[in-house]
């Protein structure tokens, strides 16, 4: 596997208007990896697949997809990188077997045999016209075509919202086939953070159009904890570690942490986090407040 | 890419010829009865201006005949329009129904799916307005014959003006669709606004966009005046006085009294300027079109997301 | 062929629920020496997880000598050391069965019981002979 981030960004911003929707926004998405794009509506997560699609233009800062830039390069770069847009799109007047050709006709590299095979264990009949579809198997159609592109790069936007658990399973069952037989890099955006950490390898939370987290997740995971204790101050602690979330009863008090080394404070118990908690305490995270508060307000993109 | 933008316009390109079918059936079989009550009349031999009391007759009897008739297909001028906003569509609902996040991420880039989405509906707009003026050309022969091409309805549609109203019909709802992205909305404002262009043009802009010329006679019309649009009609020494109805000797009655021999003076567009007003108005809808439609291809690239 | 599962409550990481499920599978003969253990797409398709975790636990087990992995073809299991005897292990499993039957019946419930065999295997519990 290549040591080739797959992602790049430096300062990446979007404006709308006066609304900044995304910003300050720095990461590495690595080659091969699963990365879950986290975050509440309105955070951010679509206008950033957007910009490493090239469907928008940064107002600030780089983006780097496979090393090239995806507005200037996006005839060499299209072809490397599949996308399904939220509410996954089709053009509902086409049969399915109408869908695969325009795929096949506006795709160089496009495997019509997978595309086929897929869409009849999905048990669909191809002369169906999409708006005959239930929303789920709309949804399997776009994949079908992300996946039969054979990207370097699947971007995915809210795939899942839409299906039941059923459908939801072999979905992510497809994506997943397809990373272990190619390796492809995929990104996954979603507001659903159970699941997350045994499809995904690697997460970014998006609050308030900013990244807060982005790394892989055995570190986040390891790097975390649960610190319980008598009522106290947190001052002590946040001198050496980042204190995500704290909470106090009468006689407890309650930290997230994002350790910085070793805890070596012993007044406190300390406790392994699962991925959900941690990725729970960042949605409701602000930077300076060390503060658990209610969730992120409605950033509005176009 | 072909087959996509094809396939993609297929119903709005089967509703235009479905739309010009309807025109050839009622214009067809109406047609070929006009062309023969025509040489029925014998009406071959009573072109011109002169008014010969047999010819008079044939010609007013003829013209009854087939009034109603060509009232409505003076409508026909609305037909460019509605062709045109039509095939605006398949590119509007892209932008409305956010297909085109599924297309523009497929591999090839924006600027190929624009020029592809975009030069078929201007062809088939081309096209359908070049079907349409063959078509009532031949419809209107006798018509021609008699009165000349300048008239009105007439003017609208056997020259190349035709062309120019639906490029440009179609240019404003393009243009209308980049920016609102709703298709039922854009087309309806843009058939409004090519109605409303279309008077304007037609009522104050049309006969002055190339110099008329000016006549001054006694008596009958002159022969130069023969199939050409009378702009206005004064008894000279009386030029606020502007006469109706039949040009020269014709309106004697309602020149002012004691002017004899009544001097009459014409300003107008002779027949020979037909070519000339034809394609200023139509370099004149062109214009606008392209505009428009660069607008929209602009737009588009530049500003969707 | 092994079929796996994953309890996403048990705290125990992913990859390490594959490797004691192979362990396991091993002992108790259900995966013996030469048989192949499922693709990693295989495994990936039908408990939908991250191909990097099946990966992971494909080399833990390499590392432990338990499988080895053949490019190419897949992943086999290692020839073993001698095997439990499965009579063994059968008159084993009966008197387990028998104690579990009698501290039942003396009313000891499932998590004392479980309580009571933890401790028992602990490495370094002392067993007292009454």
């Amino acid at each position: 596997m290549s040591e080739q981030a797959a992602v790049r960004t430096d300062g990446l911003g979007k404006r709308y208007g006066s609304t900044w929707a995304l910003r300050d926004c720095t990461l590495e998405i690595p080659a091969g990896s699963v990365t879950a794009l986290v975050g509440p509506n309105g955070a951010g997560k679509t206008t950033l697949l957007h910009l490493l699609i090239g469907l928008g233009k940064p107002s600030a800062g780089r983006v780097e997809v496979l090393g090239l830039s995806p507005r200037r390069d996006a005839a060499v770069l299209l072809p490397r990188l599949s996308f399904v847009a939220q509410d996954h799109p089709l053009y509902r007047g086409l049969s399915i077997a109408d869908t695969l050709k325009l795929a096949r006709k506006l795709n160089p590299s496009w495997d019509e045999e997978r595309a086929q095979a897929r869409i009849e264990r999905l048990g669909l009949d191809p002369h169906r016209k999409v708006s005959k579809l239930s929303g789920g198997q709309q949804a399997q159609v776009a994949l079908t075509l992300a996946l039969s592109k054979e990207p370097e790069l699947l971007l995915l936007d809210e795939p899942v919202a839409s299906l039941d658990p059923l459908a939801r399973r072999e979905f992510l069952g497809a994506v997943l086939e397809a990373v272990a037989d190619t390796q492809m890099t995929v990104v996954i955006s979603s507001h659903i953070v159970s699941e997350l950490e045994r499809v995904c390898d690697h997460l970014i939370t998006l609050v308030d159009s900013r990244a807060q987290l982005a790394g892989s997740i055995a570190e986040i995971v390891a790097s975390h904890r649960l610190l319980t204790g008598p009522r106290s101050d947190a001052a002590s602690v946040a001198r050496v570690h980042q204190v995500i979330r704290e909470s106090h009863t009468e006689r407890q008090t309650t930290l997230l942490v994002r350790a910085n080394g070793h805890v070596y404070d012993s007044c406190w118990e300390q406790h392994e986090v699962d991925l959900e908690e941690i990725v729970l305490a960042y949605l409701g995270y602000r930077p300076g407040a060390n503060r658990w508060e209610a969730g992120a307000e409605e950033v509005v993109p176009v | 890419m072909t087959w996509v933008a094809w396939r993609l316009q297929r119903t709005e390109t089967l509703i235009t010829l479905g739309i010009l079918a309807l025109l050839a059936a009622l214009l067809v079989p109406t047609g070929i009865n006009m062309a023969n009550a025509y040489h029925h009349l014998g009406l071959s031999s009573c072109t011109g201006i002169e008014q010969g009391s047999a010819c008079g007759q044939k010609i007013g009897d003829f013209q009854m005949r087939f009034e109603s008739l060509t009232h409505l297909t003076d409508w026909f001028t609305l037909v460019p329009g509605v062709i045109g906003v039509l095939l605006a569509a398949p590119f509007i609902f892209d932008l409305e129904h956010g297909t085109y996040r599924l297309a523009w991420t497929q591999s090839i880039t924006r600027r190929r799916w624009l020029a592809s989405k975009l030069s078929l509906p201007i062809a088939a707009a081309v096209v359908a307005a070049g079907v349409m003026i063959l078509l009532i050309t031949w419809w209107r022969t006798p018509d021609i014959r008699l009165d000349g091409r300048l008239g009105n309805g007439t003017y609208d549609a056997v020259g190349t003006v035709a062309i120019g109203y639906t490029l440009f019909a179609l240019g404003l709802a393009l243009a209308l669709g980049a920016v609102w992205r709703r298709a039922a909305a854009s087309i309806t404002v843009a058939f409004v606004g090519y109605f409303a262009v279309r008077i304007f043009v037609d009522t104050y802009l049309r006969d002055h966009l190339v110099a008329p010329l000016k006549a001054t006679f006694k008596g009958n019309p002159p022969a130069r005046l023969n199939h050409a649009e009378i702009l206005s009609q004064t008894v000279l020494g009386h030029p606020h006085v502007h006469l109706q109805g039949p040009v020269g000797a014709g309106s004697q009655i309602a020149a002012p009294k004691g002017a004899t021999p009544t001097v009459f003076q014409a300003v107008y567009q002779p027949a020979s300027h037909f070519w000339p007003l034809q394609l200023t108005e139509t370099g004149l809808f062109v214009g606008l079109a392209v505009l428009l439609i660069a607008f929209a291809a602009w737009w588009t690239h530049e500003r969707t997301v | 062929m092994i079929e796996f599962h994953l309890d996403s409550r048990s705290g125990v990481p992913a990859y390490l629920q594959l490797v004691q499920q192979v362990r396991q599978a091993i002992r108790l003969g259900i995966l013996r020496p030469g048989d192949q253990l499922p693709t990693v797409k295989e495994v990936v398709a039908t408990l939908t997880i991250n191909p990097n975790t099946v990966l992971h636990a494909y080399r833990q087990l390499d590392l432990e000598g338990l499988t080895e992995g053949r490019r190419g073809v897949g992943t086999f299991v290692a020839e073993s050391r001698p095997a439990i005897p499965a009579s063994d292990l059968r008159s084993l499993r009966t008197t387990l069965d028998r104690w579990v039957a009698r501290a039942r019946e003396a009313g000891v419930d499932e998590d004392t019981i479980a309580a009571l065999f933890a401790e028992a295997i602990r490495p370094d519990s002392v067993s007292r002979v009454a």
